[in-house]
């Protein structure tokens, strides 16, 4: 009974939702202060304007994308430390075999590291940490044998171009498919059974294979899919910058890291909502554009970045019941 | 030399030990001498792994005293037992695998030349601690997971050995040997207790327990009991000394009736040497059981059923058709419609932070969704449908199930698997540390289950479940199944007996080849 009138009494917040509370009251209380710093020194409101923030949520796709896939693998308690090169390798080949196959190419290239990781670690029992570093050393090695070292001379094509810097109706194409990848993922961890057995496994593999679960199959397709996603970004990253080049994808792994667990996901896996991971990667390029607007030098920039994050996951844990 | 005894080496008083409410250690006064192998014995429970425990240092006594060689000692760690010349060999190997068998030996304080370890005497030290117990074949540099059972836990007891103890304990620590080991370790502790040694040995093996002991200590619920020189008592009495106890009636009346055909057989069933040719049979309708002590092949029987275990030989047919599963996924699906409650909910049966509807689901999902999609109305109606067939008491489904009592938690375990309406159910000692009412609801369950005509295998550590439950129980020993008992031939007597290998009905001989 007690515990009955308690509950209405206070705002009740799940244990999931803290985190994408905290982390929006973090988004505003940025362009809150950006505005001020516009006002004092121009006298605008730059960040405000629909353009600008039309403009971050075009940049934010590129790393919303990757970190959607890097969710699924961190819900079931793994880690994908080679979508940095499964980015560069599915935008190098996209662009060379150019043409209506650039896009499926890159996608299909994202997919099939995806597999090799998820056999990998599914099948031959590999920590994924290391086997996916190994994988980004291969990759890295593949794409530089295959172009020489140098930028590839190939050119995204006009559809890659459009929907990574097109604009329908005044808004960037780029959007629109990262709002279309997480409808998709939310739908999926919500609604379906492969949603499901990915939070049972994060939880307690050893439980979910216990239910009859098909744990090794939702391992495997969860590094696909991540796999999968971070070639598109790779193909909608060469299409914005109009070419693949090298180390296109390695300022997109520790953000993509950052931002599923700034949403709340737990980094050991099991829980998490997807809408945390959306705020977390508003908050990391909202964060980085407050610091260049505010003229921050590059090293007071990454100390700001780094301690942010420790802050924010610390703001999180208190207060958080520990379950073993 | 059995009147040695007036000079105690290990002496404890009045000990006590409880974990949460349950009571392991109660007053104990238990005393051993040097130069004596005492042998203590007592079911799963009765307080023997507790006791030595507490001896070696590994937990602390809520109560009592200890005196070594007529000193108060108390040990807050092993290190500090070792010490003082306290030395346990435990029944879970503390080998590390991946070091080689002579860092092992020497691991907690290796011989060193200026500051660093010397590689050579460690070697030398091992090859003389080894040749000790026999076991000049095992070569020091060899790494410990490379070795066979038996000779890792023969060096397991080299290193033990190599601490130089005063008191030496053996837990089970010849479960894994071969005859010719066996042969060799009596000899090896006969000469230690020549050397004046007490070594306590705990051991489910009567033969071994009479070849060597001198004197034997009976422990029941957590009580020491009585401790007598051994050839004193026979069997049935010692046997009669580990019961003690009336039967109290509380279980769902057991109708008998006539075998029903088989649904589930199992022939020559074997895996690795913890299973050996076990054959079993399980009828619609009937509740059989699984007896013995702990760690006699139960557990891996269930999990093999299951399809957990890769490389099981022998033939499993359903409906006399083959049927041996290889995976849960496979166990569970149409053909064979089996279930296993397995034997830790916390990390084997639940997903703890998820929430009760989740988990009560996670074993039925196909049977809730369309296509790829959970549908929420089925799951609610199947959800609320579990809650109510087993009166799970909670606040919202919502929950996560971590906020359940243990005996709700175990219901929903339940639960789960009867939302996929199995032929076969396989349970793994599903009572343990739950409260004696939702006992006594599980116990009316898997009758309702049984008559209902499911198949049901039930692992249990409790005899008195056993009996008040099953309408057969086979009484597992070493990997196979010994004894099977049926109606009123299940008594804790036979139960304990055939756990024991040992044979009431006889004079104490040892025919024993096992």
């Amino acid at each position: 009974m007690s515990a009955a009138l308690e509950k209405p009494a206070r705002f009740a917040l799940g244990p999931d939702d803290k985190p994408i509370v905290i982390a929006s009251a973090f988004i505003i209380l940025l362009l809150v202060i950006g505005t001020a710093y516009t006002l004092v020194t121009a006298g605008t409101m730059t960040l405000l304007s629909p353009n600008y923030l039309l403009q971050q949520l075009q940049i934010g796709a590129f790393l919303g994308i990757v970190a959607a896939g890097m969710m699924l693998v961190i819900l079931i308690g793994h880690i994908d430390l080679s979508v940095a090169w499964t980015l560069a390798a599915s935008a190098m080949m996209a662009t060379t075999v150019g043409g209506p196959w650039a896009i499926p190419t890159g996608l299909a290239v994202g997919l099939a590291v995806g597999l090799v990781n998820g056999l990998g670690v599914a099948y031959l029992r590999v920590p994924s940490m290391i086997f996916t570093l190994a994988v980004n050393a291969v990759m890295r090695g593949l794409m530089v044998a295959h172009t020489g070292g140098f930028a590839p001379q190939t050119a995204a094509t006009d559809l890659m171009r459009f929907l990574a810097a097109g604009r329908v109706g005044g808004i960037p194409m780029a959007i629109f498919v990262w709002v279309g990848v997480s409808i998709v993922i939310a739908v999926v961890l919500k609604r379906t059974v492969f949603g499901r057995t990915i939070y049972a496994i994060g939880n307690r593999e050893a439980a979910a294979y216990l239910a009859g679960m098909r744990t090794r199959g939702v391992i495997v397709a969860a590094f696909a899919a991540c796999g999968m996603l971070a070639g598109l970004a790779g193909v909608l990253l060469a299409g914005y910058s109009t070419k693949a080049y090298q180390g296109m994808g390695d300022a997109y792994v520790l953000p993509a890291i950052a931002a599923v667990v700034i949403g709340g996901a737990n980094i050991l896996g099991g829980s998490g909502r997807y809408a945390g991971t959306v705020v977390g990667v508003v908050l990391i390029v909202l964060l980085n554009s407050v610091l260049s607007i505010m003229q921050m030098p590059e090293a007071g920039r990454q100390i700001i970045y780094g301690a942010v994050i420790i802050t924010m996951l610390l703001a999180y844990r208190s207060g958080r019941v520990h379950q073993g | 030399m059995i009147d040695r005894d007036a000079r105690p080496l290990l002496e404890l008083s009045q000990t006590s030990k409880r974990y949460g409410g349950v009571r392991a250690l109660e007053g104990v006064d238990f005393a051993c001498s040097a130069g004596s192998i005492h042998a203590i014995l007592g079911e799963n429970g009765a307080g023997k792994s507790t006791l030595i425990k507490i001896v070696s240092g590994v937990v602390q006594p809520d109560s009592g005293s200890m005196r070594l060689d007529g000193q108060d000692v108390r040990f807050s760690n092993p290190a500090a037992a070792n010490a003082a010349g306290v030395v346990c060999v435990f029944q879970e190997l503390s080998l590390m695998p991946d070091l080689s068998v002579a860092d092992n030996i020497s691991i907690a304080g290796p011989p060193t030349r200026m500051g660093l370890i010397d590689a050579r005497a460690q070697r030398r030290r091992a090859e003389e601690l080894l040749a000790s117990i026999g076991c000049e074949d095992v070569n020091p540099l060899l790494r410990v997971r490379d070795l066979p059972l038996s000779r890792r836990q023969m060096v397991e007891i080299a290193k033990a050995l190599g601490k130089r103890p005063r008191l030496l304990i053996l837990d089970e620590a010849t479960s894994a040997l071969t005859n010719a080991d066996v042969t060799v370790i009596y000899e090896v502790l006969k000469r230690l207790r020549e050397d004046g040694l007490s070594i306590l040995y705990i051991s489910h093996r009567m033969h071994e327990i009479e070849a060597l002991a001198d004197r034997a200590s009976v422990f029941r619920n957590g009580r020491h009991i009585e401790t007598f020189p051994m050839g004193a008592r026979s069997h049935g009495e010692i046997v009669e000394l580990m019961i003690g106890r009336e039967i109290s009636a509380q279980y769902p009346t057991r109708v008998t009736r006539p075998r029903p055909a088989p649904l589930l057989e199992v022939r020559k069933l074997s895996w690795e040497n913890r299973l050996r040719d076990v054959d079993l049979s399980l009828g619609m309708g009937e509740i059989v059981g699984l007896g013995g002590l702990d760690g006699q092949g139960q557990k891996e029987l269930l999990l093999a059923l299951f399809g957990v275990l890769k490389g099981v030989s022998g033939d499993m047919l359903i409906d006399g058709k083959p049927a041996l599963p290889s995976s849960p996924v496979d166990a569970k699906g149409p053909g064979r419609r089996i279930a296993l409650i397995p034997e830790d909910r916390k990390t084997e049966g639940l997903m703890l932070p998820m929430s009760i509807a989740e988990n009560l689901c996670s074993a039925s999902l196909d049977a809730l969704s369309s296509g790829p999609f959970i549908d929420p109305g089925k799951q609610d109606v199947a959800v609320a449908e579990a809650i109510r067939q087993l009166q799970i008491k909670i606040g919202s489904p919502a929950d996560p199930v971590a906020t359940l009592s243990g005996g709700n938690q175990q219901k929903v375990v339940i639960a789960k698997w009867l939302m996929t309406k199995p032929r076969i159910i396989l349970l793994n000692d599903p009572t343990r540390g739950i409260d004696v009412g939702t006992k006594q609801e599980i116990y009316g369950l898997l009758r309702v289950l049984a008559d209902a005509g499911a198949a049901i295998l039930f692992y249990s550590t409790d005899y008195d479940e056993l009996i008040g439950c099953c309408d057969r129980v086979a009484v597992m020993y070493d990997g196979a199944i010994r004894v099977e008992l049926e109606g009123d031939a299940i008594t804790e007597q036979a139960l304990i007996a055939s756990a024991l290998n040992i044979d009431t009905a006889s004079t104490p001989a040892l025919e024993h080849a096992s």
